[in-house]
């Protein structure tokens, strides 16, 4: 158990966590997630919504509506007058808030009601990690004609592994609607990297895990909701509309880290792309097959080998 | 009908010594089943220890469960002991020697804090000790004998020792495999022709004993509570003391399902009322309204409140419905906004369509002859002129109406609906702020929501009391699974409404009163209703007799209730929901569907798509959880549900830990 004085240096002037809600052009979904923070069992937060660039009407509509819920808590409306990249959105609202964490709550994800109250109390039992990270549902929706329908759910994989440093070099393992941070990091390892496009929660939780690490509380309490193939386009997520950018970026910060000098031995570029053809055992296997082929054939598989080896040297470029 | 104690021993005269069974035949518990125990030990140690804790009574059960699967292993014979089954446990869930000590020490306490005696039992105990006939507690369980003479003594059986009890963990045997008679017969050492058993299961109390020539008697009445065993988390307690109460109460008569009806519905009714308190301890308040018919027993809870002296504000029952709501809003007639109104496979004849949309339809058609939906929607189109003046006179007099109901005046109204997506409200929310220009906000306080709300949440604060959007996948579906039930049981004594016209006081509603629906009404929704508002009366006033409290109603507890009826439904229940059918059409006619459905003719090769058909068929016209638990009853419809269940894990009987 912890004693009183152990809760001491939690408390600050602004609320204990701020919400930062990055949003572009998706009333209902920003509808949902805002209803989503309002109904946490924990009460003690402010939510920024940051309106990237878009239309303020729709979002201020939005917001007057969800201002009649009881009850309503502290939303924040920053609307920026220009798009500006996801990362910079966050840390712009990130900003404008005072809390002792904080969390991004991207506007088509979704919490379960007691996210914030299990979370804040992981944080309060190990005052030393950087983070917090619930399990995790992923949600399969169908958004067509201003509907969301869920197609299916499914438990997304996570564990404690998954939540190190070696578990997440290769990969980002997990959505940042399943993670509560400590805002001191901002001060030891900076902001999110707002040159970064898309993957800038990867490599700001790869900086964070080694100032503190993570704590993994399995009970699945955040909705990570992604939509179908068949679903309205500007409705899509950055993983699944933006598939190629994710790995054009990935390549890129691989590369940045293989330049970056070693840590006890090990240089985080190439552990990062070693690991990720580890995690990914489809590639792997791909290769094999490919291999395989070219034993049967080898004008085809001398092919095959020519293109692995050009997809290798481009990402290391 | 069930005998009485005197008469059970007058028809066994001939026996001297007297055998009993222990749980729920002689002692039982102030939980409806067994494994509720352990919901009230997770609540002990999350209220002392925290979240750790949470999923203790889930994990109890299964513990328990591989304890007995490995003793059996050993020896077939044996009982689990206590201590196996709490080693399980510390394994399932991490458990230190100190939890180990902690939880077994709490169960005992726990079990002898809950015991309460069962009547049928003490009275035949009593009579056969006046007639100097000895008495043996014959028990299957993994409990000590001691532990027993505890709980005895607890209700006041102090005459009971530990030589009066034969216990299974204690001498390796059980009865449900005949061994531990064996032990009590060598223990009695008297002719089995002269002892007469009691007990509550039909096999190791019955048909066990009997083979040994032991004269016999089953009462099994203190089951009929039970639901599914592996249901038990804190959330379910109060509707299990609730369902444990009118057990105890109706011990030896029979069993009236409109009683666990009732007891859900009062659990609703005071969910709403609750969450209407919480509401006004947190803002100012314009104005409160029970809306549609599924408001009318809560408003009439809360008035009688109101005249019984205690402190509520003023409450409004306004009527409407979604197809006045919808037929008020139209401004645009097209194919689109037509589609709400006729279904895809509807078919109807155009007075019909008149009725539908409250105006007259200009049609060559030939008034008697059924056209399809695509038909319907290009007369509607065709009429569009017609159909907007309509929409306008009836948002006139809804307004007039409205307005009498202050929902008009200036500021924050709560409007309190049982469900489930909130479209309507929203239809309402728009056209009363168009009306007051936005000086009238209202809030929905729903009892129940599911996904379709999503796409509201941007036109109206909606906030789900007992189930919201925000719940899992699944839990969503089991809330359309049970959709049906609830709109049949949670109503008004009137029709829905389908227009408001001119009174003496104003604008009325226009109620359409069908004869299923009074049918209904009379065979077992009044009942109902009655028992429902009795039960939340009780609840939100704090009543010394009631077994659940104001301060028990919480979103989860009333959703625990909406689950144990609705998902898990007794035979009685669905027996009774037999003659209920509940009606669906925009315009509310019809004779509606029936809330159980017809089994389909399985085929020699099932596929997905007959699957699929059924499942379907279910959720969107009937109470799916019903009918699959009867035709779970007859052997040829079993295999369909075994289909389903297959397919669709979510409507398993499990709805704790899924």
């Amino acid at each position: 158990m912890l004693r009183s004085s152990e809760f001491d240096h939690f408390a600050s002037v602004g609320s204990m966590v701020a919400v930062v809600m990055r949003t572009y052009e998706r009333p209902i979904m920003l509808a949902r997630a805002i209803a989503s923070v309002q109904n946490q069992t924990f009460r003690d937060w402010t939510l920024i919504i940051v309106n990237n660039g878009g239309n303020p009407g729709p979002v201020e509509d939005v917001v007057r509506v969800a201002k009649s819920a009881t009850p309503c808590g502290d939303i924040q409306v920053l609307h920026l007058s220009e798009r500006v990249g996801m990362e910079e959105a966050s840390n712009r609202g990130l900003a404008a808030t005072e809390s002792d964490f904080f969390a991004i709550h991207d506007d088509d994800d979704s919490w379960n009601a007691r996210f914030l109250e299990v979370a804040v109390d992981g944080m309060r039992a190990h005052p030393s990690a950087a983070a917090v990270v619930t399990g995790i549902y992923r949600i399969h929706e169908l958004y067509r004609d201003g509907k969301i329908r869920p197609v299916h759910s499914e438990k997304f994989y996570l564990s404690e592994e998954r939540l190190t440093f070696r578990g997440m070099i290769g990969n980002n393992t997990f959505p940042p609607i399943a993670a509560l941070f400590q805002r001191r990091l901002l001060s030891e390892i900076g902001e999110f990297d707002s040159s970064l496009p898309v993957l800038g929660d990867w490599e700001f939780n790869l900086r964070a895990v080694l100032a503190g690490g993570f704590v993994y509380i399995p009970e699945r309490l955040a909705n990570y909701h992604t939509r179908t193939p068949d679903s309205e386009t500007a409705s899509g997520n950055s993983i699944t509309v933006g598939i190629d950018l994710h790995h054009q970026i990935r390549g890129q910060l691989q590369k940045r880290w293989l330049e970056e000098p070693n840590i006890d031995g090990v240089n985080k570029g190439a552990l990062s792309i070693a690991t990720f053809a580890a995690d990914n055992p489809n590639t792997v296997r791909r290769v094999w097959r490919k291999i395989l082929a070219g034993v049967k054939n080898p004008l085809r598989g001398a092919r095959a080998v020519w293109r692995i080896i050009r997809h290798i040297v481009s990402r290391l470029r | 009908m069930s005998r009485s104690a005197p008469q059970v021993l007058e028809m066994h005269s001939s026996a001297t010594v007297l055998t009993i069974d222990f749980f729920d035949t002689l002692v039982s518990r102030s939980v409806a089943q067994p494994t509720h125990v352990f919901a009230v030990m997770e609540e002990e140690l999350c209220r002392r220890f925290g979240h750790r804790w949470t999923g203790f009574a889930l994990q109890r059960v299964v513990a328990e469960q591989i304890a007995r699967r490995k003793a059996a292993i050993t020896d077939t014979n044996r009982d689990v002991t206590f201590d196996e089954i709490c080693s399980e446990l510390c394994e399932l869930m991490d458990l230190s020697r100190d939890d180990h000590h902690l939880i077994a020490d709490l169960e005992k306490k726990t079990e002898v804090s809950l015991a309460v005696a069962v009547k049928f039992g003490c009275d035949i105990v009593s009579l056969a000790r006046e007639k100097s006939m000895p008495v043996l507690i014959v028990s299957d369980n993994y409990m000590s004998a001691q532990h027993i003479v505890n709980m005895a003594h607890a209700v006041g059986l102090s005459w009971v020792t530990a030589s009066d009890v034969i216990v299974s963990s204690e001498h390796g045997a059980m009865k449900h495999n005949g061994t531990l008679w064996d032990v009590v017969l060598r223990h009695l050492d008297v002719s089995p022709s002269l002892i007469l058993h009691v007990g509550d299961d039909a096999k190791a109390d019955g048909d066990v004993p009997a083979s040994r020539g032991i004269a016999t008697h089953v009462n099994d009445r203190m089951r009929r509570s039970h639901r599914h065993m592996m249901n038990t988390t804190p959330a379910v307690l109060p509707f299990s003391r609730l369902e444990a109460e009118y057990r105890d109460s109706v011990s030896s008569g029979e069993w009236d399902a409109a009683e666990m009806f009732g007891a859900l519905v009062g659990m609703i009714v005071a969910g709403q009322i609750v969450d209407v308190r919480n509401v006004l301890a947190q803002r100012e308040i314009a104005g409160i309204h029970f809306v549609a018919r599924d408001g009318f027993l809560a408003h009439s809870v809360w008035s009688n409140l109101r005249a019984s002296g205690v402190q509520l504000p003023e409450a409004s029952y306004f009527s409407f419905s979604r197809s006045v709501v919808w037929r008020a809003g139209i401004h645009v007639v097209d194919e689109l906004t037509m589609a709400r109104f006729i279904g895809d496979d509807e078919e109807m004849t155009v007075p019909r369509l008149e009725r539908r949309l409250g105006c007259s339809l200009d049609s060559t058609i030939d008034r008697t002859v059924t056209i399809s939906a695509v038909t319907a929607r290009q007369i509607l189109v065709a009429n569009s002129k017609n159909i907007l003046v309509a929409s306008a006179t009836l948002r006139e007099r809804m307004l007039s109406y409205l307005q009498a109901q202050g929902l008009l005046e200036p500021g924050h109204h709560v409007v309190v609906d049982l469900g489930w997506t909130g479209s309507s409200i929203a239809d309402l929310a728009h056209i009363v702020s168009e009306a007051t220009n936005g000086q009238s906000v209202i809030e929905g306080r729903l009892t129940g929501l599911y996904w379709d709300a999503w796409s509201q949440r941007a036109r109206v604060s909606l906030h789900g009391f007992a189930m919201d959007d925000f719940h899992t996948i699944d839990d969503n579906r089991r809330l359309l699974g049970i959709l049906n039930l609830l709109e049949v049981m949670v109503t008004a004594p009137h029709g829905s409404v389908v227009g408001y016209s001119d009174s003496e006081n104003g604008v009325a509603p226009i109620y359409v009163d069908t004869q299923v629906e009074k049918e209904a009404f009379e065979q077992l929704v009044a009942r109902v209703s009655a028992i429902g508002a009795r039960v939340a009366t009780a609840i939100v006033t704090d009543s010394p007799d009631s077994p659940v409290k104001s301060s028990d109603i919480t979103g989860e507890t009333v959703w625990a209730a909406m689950m144990q009826v609705g998902h898990t439904p007794r035979p009685e229940e669905i027996a009774v929901s037999g003659l209920l059918r509940h009606i669906s059409a925009i315009d509310h006619e019809g004779a509606g569907t029936a809330l159980l459905g017809d089994a389909p003719t399985r085929p020699k090769k099932v596929n997905d798509t007959f699957v699929h058909d059924v499942f379907n068929t279910l959720m969107h016209g009937h109470w799916l959880q019903g009918t699959l638990r009867h035709w779970n009853q007859k052997p040829e419809s079993a295999e369909v549900v075994s289909d389903i269940e297959k397919r669709f894990p979510f409507t398993q009987p499990q709805w704790v830990g899924q």
